[in-house]
């Protein structure tokens, strides 16, 4: 799953969200519907529906798709207990963490998923089961589908689409991060088309949300097949994926969009050079 | 400054980043940063820091979300020189 998030002037809305918690008013009455104040309250409850559901159907889906992976397609993931050790001391810890990962595939979004945790694992932790942003495009043919990625904790992006609609992709991911969830972004927006993580497509919605959500550890996740070359829709059959990651705190001297663009770029850097560490591995 | 002169700096900071060089041949004021030039909407930010770095001026993210064409970028600037 392509899980773009485009940068957008989501500031003005995140920050008067994190300013109307700081305060703790309780408003007399319901924001009208149209309200920034009314939109982010639906779509927190819209937010907290899908995570119910999901966790409740989660014994059925979640194991259903490691199946899949392990055994009609036939991925193996190497080394993934030295990741998910690390993953685990993260959850453990407490606090929000977003997850970064290069982007080659569309199912990237669950083969990180599965690198991080045991399907049992995440039964038992569901917040640390990663929210994923997929490209709406991607998923729009069929309700089924539709359906799938609504309870597959995913929150819907059109890259290169309306401001506004990426200014609220911002929030409610921020809100699940202040939550103590789990998100899961590509910094390169969509999937590398040259087969390598590269600098010049970093966008920089990573930065801005990091912004909006104080002490966020990042995980930057480095996973890729055998024999992946460049950009694909699926992964070979039978693939076996190496992964490795690195754990950060970015900060930067500066503020705003700057500042945004500059940790954005710390995190490329920092898969850029676990890319480098698969290949050295390789040889 | 006058806004001639700043519109001719805008349309050199846009350059590099334009995709649509028919757009770009006949800018204007009410060409359209996205739909027009075909600017990638990820690198708005680059684009919004040149003309800070350009122009030595702060611009605020709700002052990026007004900005959808050249003459937006244009007027936005010369209100803070």
């Amino acid at each position: 799953m392509s899980g773009a998030v485009d940068e957008g002037g989501g500031g003005a809305a995140v920050g008067r969200a994190a300013a109307a918690d700081e305060a703790g008013a309780a408003p007399s009455r319901p924001p009208p519907a149209g309200s920034v104040d009314g939109r982010l309250g639906r779509d927190r409850l819209v937010l907290g529906v899908q995570r119910a559901v999901g966790r409740l159907l989660a014994p059925v889906w979640v194991p259903l798709l490691v199946v899949l992976m392990r055994y009609r397609m036939g991925w193996r993931i190497q080394r993934a207990e030295v990741v998910r050790r690390e993953y685990r001391d993260l959850v453990a810890a407490g606090g929000p963490i977003l997850v970064c990962a290069n982007h080659l595939t569309l199912v990237d979004s669950a083969l990180v998923a599965w690198a991080l945790g045991s399907p049992a694992w995440y039964l038992a932790h569901y917040a640390a089961l990663p929210w994923n942003v997929p490209e709406r495009r991607n998923f729009t043919e069929s309700i089924g589908s539709r359906v799938l990625v609504w309870l597959m904790k995913c929150v819907p992006v059109t890259r290169g689409g309306d401001r506004a609609e990426v200014a609220a992709v911002l929030g409610r991911l921020t809100h699940l991060l202040v939550r103590g969830e789990t998100v899961l972004l590509f910094p390169e927006g969509g999937r590398s088309r040259s087969g390598r993580v590269d600098e010049e497509s970093a966008t920089y919605g990573v930065g801005r949300l990091l912004g909006s959500v104080p002490g966020c550890r990042v995980l930057c996740v480095y996973v890729r097949g055998e024999r992946q070359e460049g950009f694909s829709d699926l992964p070979a059959r039978n693939q076996r994926f190496r992964v490795c990651c690195e754990t950060l705190r970015p900060t930067s001297r500066w503020t705003g969009l700057r500042g945004a663009r500059d940790v954005s770029q710390q995190i490329v850097r920092t898969l850029i050079r676990l890319e480098q560490q698969h290949f050295d591995d390789r040889q | 400054m006058s806004e001639a002169d700043v519109m001719t700096k805008v349309v050199g900071i846009l350059s590099p980043y334009a995709k649509n060089g028919d757009a770009l041949a006949q800018v204007g004021p009410t060409t359209h940063i996205l739909d027009d030039l075909k600017v990638n909407s990820a690198r708005l930010v680059d684009v919004v820091l040149a003309f800070e770095d350009e122009f030595g001026i702060e611009i605020a993210d709700d002052d990026v979300d007004s900005v959808n064409t050249v003459g937006d970028a244009v007027r936005l600037i010369s209100s803070k020189l």
